[in-house]
């Protein structure tokens, strides 16, 4: 193999990773672990330790299209139809369904499902933002780097992270912002983003005697993933607010972990931003 | 006016000349294996224009949406849906086979073919009164849609089309529907007042 | 080929100006994080996952025979290779996922043919796990397989679908055979005379 082994193709996955809290990794270990050993949707791989990676048995295609030589900006701007997404999230929702019992397990599930999504998207997003971002070799200059050689620091404020989430995150996965972000008048450690019109509710009516599911919590499970993945420890819910005009509205609400307000507070002092 | 700015694009493209027509009074679903899936009659005595029918004051809405004519209960529509659905088959049968040599039989390994190998035996597509017009639509896959119309309605196939594509959206995308089994979807009711009844 | 031709422009209307699109990496990922589920479900047993992903895929299948019917508004297909053409490689690929695997390698009888994936969205920036199982026994992309069936059934066909080769398994292709088992034609009157 000519290639470069998996550890050190992709820049800063390593760092990131390393920087997860061990709360959620312990708290999601098999979602966690399947995701990124499957790498069944490995958009940022690079699980395998080298030392895995010198024993590795997988075969390659002579074709080479393999993740390691295909360019991770390939897909960025690509599009599918929407009904892909809305069938294959349809049989997710419809298998979950005959597995869990009550809602509050429901919702977990979906969250627990888009969670690994959210910590390869806040990689990928990083990546993208930095201004390395256009480079096609993944390897120069980024393979020994821990702090993300070409890629955008992860943010350090919670401003920061939530305009991430709301600027960066959104137009990443629905190609539009969210449509706002506001904070809790009454706990300092929770904040909420609006959706008028969340992608997985479009096709999705709850019956009744389940009013209070929200299919969206899948997105909420993405955005815990990214904060979590960013080292901002939070639990992220959905809720339905649906109005007449907006009828699928939905309330993302994202409460931080007390340490991560505390050490907020600390970075303010220091003049951190 | 409810729901402005859902599924803007589909919005949009609404053909508005049928809209100068008559009122839908009915949408029946009938599924492949013949049992009613959906009925919903329309109010036709809302204030505006009310096409071809002219009644103003509001009325009782009897069957079909239709005033003044008695009310149907669910069991008088399922034996409606059950009638049709058998009927519908029969007329079906009613289209020619036309004779084929061996040499040219398909893979189906069939002696016969339909006057248009392209078309499928469609079977009644329309009944009309001199109150409604009675729209039918079949797809490929033997969902049959009944449409209520004023006769005067123009371009029902449109119509039936957006009701097609509703149903493909809001009704098979969504994972607590299942087949065969009746539709209630809060999202197919609010996409079917915007496709069947502004006015 | 007039009907493949035909076939390949109504496709690329149809994707143009009649299907919604989305961000292609949110279903990549989406698609990942259901084989992810199965494997952890299943404990890791890859003909258990491939069955479940068969049948997830049987289920959408059925329902999105009527978006496929309702937004390309296309005839029944007169016999089985206008079936691959039309469903298969130039509509039915092209206006969910965007691609156009080619159909080849028909046998005589006009039963059975390949359709060999160039691209494969759901399968992108994937990697199967290094256990030494994986690349032998799990198809990754098996949904496909099911919906095709799902699908054609809805419209009286009887198939069977199967991959027999997979770039994700080191292979240079990744091919899908497709084989007519029947037509159902269980609404028609009885074929006897």
């Amino acid at each position: 193999m000519a290639g470069a082994p998996p550890g050190h193709t992709i820049p800063s996955y390593a760092a990131s990773h390393a920087g997860s809290p061990s709360r959620h990794m312990s708290q999601y270990p098999s979602t966690t672990v399947t995701t990124t050993t499957t790498s069944s949707s490995a958009l940022v791989s690079g699980t395998p330790a080298p030392t895995s990676t010198l024993s590795s048995t997988l075969r390659y295609p002579s074709t080479r299209k393999t993740i390691y030589d295909r360019n991770l900006n390939r897909s960025r701007n690509a599009e599918l139809s929407r009904s892909s997404f809305a069938y294959l999230f349809m049989e997710m929702v419809s298998y979950a369904h005959r597995r869990v019992k009550g809602i509050q397990d429901f919702e977990k599930r979906l969250n627990e499902q888009g969670y690994p999504l959210g910590l390869k998207l806040l990689d990928l997003l990083l990546y993208r933002a930095g201004p390395g971002a256009s480079s096609t070799s993944l390897t120069s200059s980024s393979s020994t780097s821990s702090s993300g050689g070409g890629a955008a620091h992860r943010p350090l404020r919670l401003l920061p992270l939530l305009t991430l989430l709301t600027t960066k995150l959104y137009p990443l996965l629905f190609s539009r912002p969210a449509d706002s972000l506001e904070q809790s008048t009454t706990n300092p450690a929770e904040y909420m983003i609006i959706d008028n019109t969340p992608l997985t509710n479009q096709y999705i009516s709850v019956p009744k005697e389940m009013n209070q599911l929200s299919v969206a919590a899948y997105i909420a499970g993405i955005i815990e993933g990214v904060c979590d993945g960013a080292g901002f420890e939070c639990k992220a819910s959905a809720h339905n607010t649906g109005t007449d005009v907006w009828p699928n509205r939905t309330v993302f609400l994202i409460r931080f972990e007390d340490h991560v307000l505390e050490r907020e507070k600390e970075l303010e002092r220091q003049g951190v931003k | 006016m409810p729901d402005a700015g859902i599924n803007l694009l589909r919005q949009s493209a609404i053909p508005q000349v049928w809209l100068r027509g008559g009122p839908v009074f009915a949408l029946l679903i009938i599924s492949k294996a013949g049992s009613l899936i959906y009925h919903r009659t329309f109010p036709t005595s809302a204030t505006g224009t009310a096409g071809a029918g002219g009644t103003t004051q509001p009325q009782t809405v009897g069957t079909l949406g239709l005033p003044g004519t008695s009310t149907l209960s669910t069991n008088d529509y399922l034996v409606i849906a059950g009638t049709f659905h058998g009927v519908h088959a029969i007329t079906r049968s009613l289209t020619p086979r036309i004779p084929i040599p061996p040499s040219a039989a398909g893979p189906s390994g069939r002696s016969w073919t339909y006057p248009d190998p392209e078309t499928p035996p469609s079977g009644i597509e329309s009944l009309e009164s001199s109150f409604f017009r009675l729209t039918v639509f079949q797809t490929l896959s033997g969902t049959k849609f009944l449409l209520f119309t004023d006769p005067s309605m123009p371009n029902t196939d449109v119509l039936m089309k957006g009701v097609y594509e509703r149903y493909a959206d809001y009704v098979c995308k969504n994972p607590f529907w299942q087949m065969e089994m009746p539709i209630r979807i809060d999202a197919w009711e609010r996409s079917l007042n915007q496709w069947l009844t502004r006015r | 080929m007039a009907s493949g031709q035909k076939a390949a422009r109504v496709g690329e209307e149809v994707w143009k100006t009649r299907v919604d699109k989305v961000n292609a990496e949110l279903v990549t990922l989406t698609y990942g994080t259901v084989v992810a589920q199965l494997c952890t479900d299943y404990e890791y047993d890859y003909v258990q996952v491939n069955q479940q992903l068969d049948k997830m895929g049987y289920n959408i299948g059925m329902r999105l025979i009527e978006d496929f019917l309702a937004k390309s508004n296309i005839g029944r297909c007169g016999n089985f290779r206008d079936t691959a053409e039309m469903i298969s490689k130039k509509v039915g690929f092209k206006i969910f996922l965007n691609i156009t695997p080619t159909v080849t390698n028909w046998t005589a009888d006009n039963k059975q043919f390949s359709l060999l994936f160039d691209e494969n969205p759901l399968a992108d920036f994937v990697e199967l796990p290094d256990d030494g199982r994986a690349q032998d026994e799990l198809w990754f992309s098996n949904i496909f397989c099911g919906i095709l069936r799902g699908a054609l059934e809805m419209v009286q066909m009887s198939i069977e679908a199967r991959f027999v080769s997979d770039v994700l398994r080191g292979n240079d292709v990744t091919e899908m055979r497709v084989t007519l088992l029947r037509y159902t034609e269980d609404e028609m009157p009885p074929d006897d005379e």
